[in-house]
């Protein structure tokens, strides 16, 4: 029994799969499956792409019930759950503010979205329909790339892999009995601590300068790498920006979603956020 | 779920290891295998590549090969390395006969040492070399997360191979 490892770029950067334990043939036939799963996350939520469910959603007129993927709902779905939990800090419907800083490219789009819409003007009515009440622009950026990690680990499952491990530029999930030493990076690129994961996820946002609190809209603190693990990659992904955006403060947003971070600055080293009492 | 942090946090913690991460994933005969039916015959092609013409680095070298089934061409195979900040990408592109991409698998990854890159002197480091040399890895790394790897090289290098395809394979009798 072999491992069998590919990657290929997608999300805009590089996907690794690997099965361990599986006859060649069958885990690549389950690989090649879960690429393809990958594949189709990415074009469904892409917000530079003119044929994605997002551009859809930027093309149609405010107050439609628009119908999406159920995968893009199901995103959308937890997106929200996130924003809420973290009372807007993690915002999937602040894209326009990173279009305007340049962060974004401008999509296209037949209206010129609100300055003042916000998570709380998406309706999910149904898993595969969302109605915008104001003109806004959604960004996934923050927690797809996690979503997609989550779907090739269900779609290896369900080609008989058990024991799995994939990695979408350090949004990482692992499966089975795997028990999987992760190096984490900090924001300087330098490998700065390792860990031990088995059947769970971790995500790491480094930041150098970018990340937004989504509903003060300030700059997170530079040079701060953040790390969470959580039951599954698009939480980890998402909560990342939580902390980054929040600190400690994030502390009850992550014991609600069972998740657990760790922060690094140049000065203090890393630090496990103090869970709640 | 079960997570175990190898490192005691605290001042001082910073940085474990200057270990370079490389993952090789196929092997050039493995790529051509998977992306053409078996009995498949791969023709090196040497084609004179103007780079300027085709905004290429100068001293870009794609292989190129012609895949043949009894005497028709069924597609090309290209293996080529990209270089960006702190990495280096080979990987293997197919088309069909008619230019449109079948596959695109990445051969091997290798990074640099952690944050300690002086560009030229890391660049150097793999001039020459091939997947059997040792440039100090750490066969321990498997895995990293941290700052996104970039595939925007890659996504340019596939671009090139396109336009090589464009003007000068496909014009080709």
């Amino acid at each position: 029994m072999s491992s069998v490892r590919r990657a290929r770029p997608w999300l805009g950067t590089l996907v690794d799969i690997r099965v361990d334990g599986m006859e060649s043939t069958s885990a690549l036939r389950a690989i090649d499956a879960a690429f393809a799963e990958v594949a189709m996350v990415h074009r469904l939520m892409s917000f530079h792409s003119d044929d994605s469910d997002l551009a859809r959603l930027h093309n149609a007129r405010t107050g439609t019930c628009v119908r999406v993927n159920a995968r893009t709902g199901e995103v959308l779905d937890w997106a929200l759950r996130v924003a809420a939990a973290s009372d807007g800090a993690f915002d999937p419907a602040v894209a326009a503010a990173q279009v305007a800083r340049g962060a974004l490219p401008v999509p296209r789009s037949t209206f010129v979205p609100d300055a003042d819409a916000s998570w709380r003007d998406i309706e999910l009515p149904g898993g595969e329909h969302v109605r915008l009440r104001r003109p806004l622009w959604i960004d996934l950026g923050g927690i797809a790339k996690g979503y997609a990690v989550d779907r090739a680990i269900e779609v290896l499952r369900a080609h008989g892999a058990i024991d799995a491990c994939v990695n979408a530029g350090g949004d990482l999930r692992v499966a089975g009995a795997l028990v999987e030493r992760v190096h984490v990076r900090d924001a300087r690129g330098g490998i700065a601590a390792e860990l031990e994961l088995s059947d769970g996820a971790v995500a790491t946002s480094g930041c150098a300068s970018a990340h937004r609190d989504g509903a003060s809209r300030r700059a997170a603190e530079p040079e701060i790498t953040v790390s969470v693990v959580a039951p599954r990659c698009m939480v980890a992904d998402a909560l990342t920006k939580v902390v980054l955006a929040r600190g400690d403060a994030a502390r009850a947003v992550l014991a609600g979603f069972a998740a657990q971070a760790w922060t690094h600055r140049a000065a203090h080293g890393w630090r496990q956020l103090d869970r709640v009492a | 779920m079960q997570v175990r942090w190898l490192l005691s946090a605290g001042v001082g913690a910073t940085v474990v290891a200057q270990a370079a991460y490389a993952v090789q994933y196929m092997t050039v005969e493995q790529a051509q295998q998977a992306a053409f039916a078996q009995g498949s015959r791969f023709v090196p092609v040497a084609a004179t590549i103007d780079t300027s013409a085709l905004g290429a680095p100068s001293g870009w070298m794609p292989l190129v090969w012609r895949v043949q089934r009894d005497a028709e061409t069924i597609g090309w195979f290209f293996e080529d390395a990209v270089i960006g900040k702190s990495e280096l990408i080979t990987y293997a592109l197919a088309l069909d006969a008619s230019g449109k991409v079948t596959s695109l698998e990445v051969l091997e990854y290798r990074e640099s040492h952690g944050g300690e890159v002086r560009l030229a002197g890391w660049r150097n480091q793999f001039t020459g070399k091939t997947a059997a040399d040792a440039v100090a890895l750490d066969r321990d790394i498997r895995n990293i997360s941290g700052a996104t790897l970039s595939c925007r090289h890659l996504t340019e290098g596939v671009h090139r191979l396109l336009q090589l395809y464009t003007h000068v394979l496909a014009a080709k009798p």
